[in-house]
C-alpha cells in the first residue's frame, strides 16, 4: 500500500473501497449525517463516518454527502429524496456496525436489484456487440464480414433486384 | 465520476452566502471529490445561484435547493426549495425542538431560571425575527471588501 500514512491507511486502499455494501436506492439524491463530537452516545456515529463515509460516496458518486457537527444533541442521519420526501434515521447510542446494517435495510437497494444491474452492466461491457450506444455501429464494420454496400457494392447474387427480375 | 466538469445534481444542500443579485441566493454547495492518487474524498465547493424571489434564505442557512428545469439565466439554474436549518434557530428533526448547538432550548431556560438569569441575556421567544438590524449592526447580508484607499466616506462594508 503506497503513501499509507495517516490513521488507518487501509480505508484508502481501492480494495476497501470497493466492498462497500451500501448502494443507495436511485431516489436518494441527499445523505446528510447530524453528530456531535464530545457525547458518549455519538462515538458510533462518530466511527460510522470514519469507517464507511468513503465505502458510502464510492458506491454513489452522485449523491451528496454532508456531515453536519454540533448542530443537534442526538445523532440522527437525514436522507433526501428526489420526490420531496425525507428519510430520518436515529442513530443515538448504536455502534457502526449496526447503523451500515440498519441503512443497508432500510435505504440500500436489495441483493436482487444489485445482482439485476451487473448482469444489465456486463452485457453492455461485451466488446463483441454493435449498434447503438456501442464502438462499431454496424456489421459491415467487423473483420470478416462483407465491406459496407454503401462503399463498395453487393455482388449480382445477393442483390434483390437481380435475385428478383423477371426477364421482360 | 466526473473529475474535472462539474455535474449539477437535481437536489442539492447549500449554505446561504451573500450575494447583490435581487432575486436570487447565491449558495455554497460542498461536494466530496475523490482524489485518484491518494484515493481519499477531500471537500470541493461550488457556488450555485438559486432563484429566490422573496429572499427566504438568509445567509448561513441551511438551504435545499433542486435544479430548474431550464436554465432561467445563465447562471441561475437552480431554484430555493425549502429552508432545513435557519441559521440560530435550529429545529431538531427527531424531537421537534429548538436547540442551540448541541442542547435544547427548553434545558437552558431551566439552567438559567435555578442559576438566575441575566438582565441582558438573549430572550428566544420575544427577539425579532433576524434581519432588523441589517445595515446598522448587522452586515452578513453583503459581501465585504478589503479596503486599500482611504477615500474618507464611511463604507461598514469595507473591512
Amino acid at each position: 500500500m503506497p503513501f499509507m500514512i495517516g490513521p488507518a491507511p487501509i480505508r484508502r486502499t481501492l480494495k476497501f473501497l470497493e466492498a462497500g455494501r451500501l448502494a443507495l436506492k436511485e431516489q436518494i439524491k441527499i445523505f446528510a449525517v447530524h453528530y456531535n463530537l464530545h457525547d458518549d452516545n455519538n462515538k458510533g456515529a462518530k466511527e460510522f463516518v470514519f469507517w464507511y463515509l468513503p465505502q458510502i460516496q464510492y458506491k454513489n458518486p452522485d449523491v451528496q454527502i454532508a456531515t453536519f457537527k454540533n448542530l443537534t444533541p442526538s445523532p440522527f442521519i437525514r436522507c433526501f429524496y428526489e420526490s420531496g420526501h425525507e428519510m430520518l434515521i436515529d442513530i443515538d447510542n448504536k455502534s457502526k456496525d449496526e447503523i451500515y446494517e440498519h441503512l443497508i435495510r432500510v435505504v440500500g437497494k436489495t441483493k436482487e436489484v444489485l445482482e439485476a444491474e451487473s448482469i444489465s452492466k456486463e452485457k453492455k461491457d461485451n466488446p463483441a456487440n454493435f449498434g447503438v450506444g456501442c464502438d462499431r455501429h454496424c456489421i459491415c464494420e467487423i473483420p470478416g464480414q462483407i465491406p459496407c454496400p454503401g462503399v463498395v457494392p453487393l455482388p449480382m447474387h445477393m442483390r434483390g433486384k437481380y435475385k428478383y427480375k423477371k426477364d421482360v | 465520476m466526473a473529475l474535472q466538469t462539474t455535474t449539477k445534481a437535481s437536489l442539492l444542500l447549500g449554505r446561504c452566502v451573500p450575494c447583490l443579485k435581487q432575486n436570487a441566493s447565491k449558495f455554497k454547495v460542498k461536494k466530496l471529490e475523490l482524489d485518484t492518487n491518494l484515493l481519499m474524498y477531500f471537500g470541493k465547493e461550488e457556488y450555485i445561484y438559486a432563484f429566490d424571489p422573496q429572499k427566504l434564505c438568509k445567509t448561513g442557512d441551511i438551504v435545499l435547493i433542486e435544479e430548474l428545469p431550464k436554465k432561467m439565466t445563465r447562471l441561475i439554474t437552480h431554484a430555493v426549495k425549502k429552508v432545513v436549518y435557519p441559521l440560530g434557530d435550529i429545529t431538531d428533526p427527531m424531537s421537534g425542538k429548538k436547540v442551540v448547538a448541541g442542547k435544547y432550548r427548553d434545558y437552558i431556560e431551566a439552567v438559567n431560571k435555578v442559576y438566575g438569569e441575566k438582565r441582558g441575556a438573549f430572550k428566544y421567544d420575544e427577539a425579532p425575527p433576524r434581519g432588523w438590524q441589517e445595515g446598522k449592526r448587522d452586515f452578513t447580508h453583503r459581501e465585504t471588501y478589503i479596503k486599500y484607499h482611504e477615500s474618507g466616506e464611511e463604507d461598514p462594508y469595507a473591512v
